[in-house]
């Protein structure tokens, strides 16, 4: 547990508020000649996406470092339907009330 | 503005109750809303700190997430140019996916480069997402610490990542790389210091690009954006 470790924290927090400021003002800070090639482009259009995914995966799909994939798996069952909803819809708070809803109905009818 | 202004809200909550639902004490989880402010960056590093992941690994994720910020600074920037640097790094911090995709909407088609009328544009914007979203995030971090662990709200954390997932995922390059990128993240769970998350990011990336290549597929659609908030 390093969360209530100060000095990690700290660091961390520096750490994150600089990788921000540098991503979101990147193209505003270097000078107008400067250009973002389009194969690099293409690359940046892809990598976030998957480091959604490789976060949101195993955070849903293991437990304690096991694959659980399976019909007990409640929050697989509610991801994939918020996601479904939000594919159709876009409605942020619609997802999450769905997604919630989905999880709790499924907990205590387990 | 209103529907944004309520998925900005529910965004910042669930940031806010996620930090303090994974053991973060509220005086960080305040200096770290106050600070970053970038939700998925946020939520994405939630479950690495809570395990000690080593910082050069914590930032390479958060970089790799906000990496989506680079194309809308590209994008946007002819409006910006006159500014002094300091007005410029400012208006980059506040340039999240929400006043990106107002303020690139609003103004595509016109011809002037950074106008008073844009900037007014973009500051009222971005002042309005700050103020709600950080006091939706102070808000969930004081109640975070109420709910009951029961209730599972770190799938609400997951579900907001989601949001901002789902839109990026519309062509058959993209949704190759993530479908890859959730194989290799499940299978590399294990890897110590949580370098899985690392490998299976090179692994989509190289997956969507050969994917791109093979089939056909010329530009990529115009920058994509969710309806989530400054994440």
């Amino acid at each position: 547990m390093r969360l209530d470790d100060w000095g990690y924290m700290l660091a961390a927090i520096a750490g994150l508020m600089i990788v921000t400021v540098l991503t979101r003002a990147s193209f505003f800070m270097l000078p107008s000649h400067v250009q973002l090639p389009t194969r690099v482009e293409r690359a940046l259009r892809y990598a976030p996406a998957c480091a959604l995914a490789a976060i949101v995966a195993p955070g849903v799909l293991t437990r304690e470092q096991e694959i659980a994939i399976g019909w007990g798996n409640h929050q697989m069952w509610a991801l994939l339907t918020a996601a479904a909803v939000f594919a159709k819809t876009r409605n942020m708070a619609a997802m999450m009330a769905i997604g919630m809803g989905v999880f709790t109905v499924l907990r205590l009818a387990a | 503005m209103m529907p944004m202004a309520l998925a900005i809200s529910v965004w910042g909550v669930v940031t806010g109750v996620a930090m303090v639902n994974q053991g973060m004490s509220v005086a960080l989880g305040l200096l770290m809303t106050f600070t970053v402010f970038a939700g998925s960056a946020q939520l994405a590093v939630l479950p690495l700190l809570a395990v000690g992941a080593p910082l050069p690994v914590v930032w390479a994720t958060a970089l790799v997430v906000n990496l989506r910020f680079v194309i809308f600074a590209a994008s946007s920037r002819r409006s910006f140019v006159d500014l002094s640097f300091r007005q410029r790094v400012l208006a980059g911090y506040l340039n999240g996916d929400l006043g990106f995709a107002l303020f690139s909407q609003r103004f595509a088609d016109d011809p002037d480069r950074g106008s008073p009328v844009q900037w007014g544009y973009f500051y009222g914007g971005a002042l309005v997402n700050w103020v709600v979203w950080q006091a939706a995030s102070v808000t969930g971090i004081v109640l975070g610490g109420l709910a009951p662990s029961a209730w599972g709200l770190e799938l609400a954390a997951y579900l907001a990542l989601t949001a901002v997932l789902v839109p990026m995922c519309t062509r058959l390059p993209a949704i190759a790389g993530v479908l890859v990128a959730v194989a290799v993240s499940v299978v590399m769970v294990d890897l110590p210091m949580r370098l899985g998350l690392l490998v299976a990011v090179a692994a989509g990336v190289t997956v969507a690009m050969l994917g791109e290549r093979l089939g056909g597929t010329r530009r990529p659609a115009a920058a994509q954006t969710g309806v989530d908030a400054v994440s």
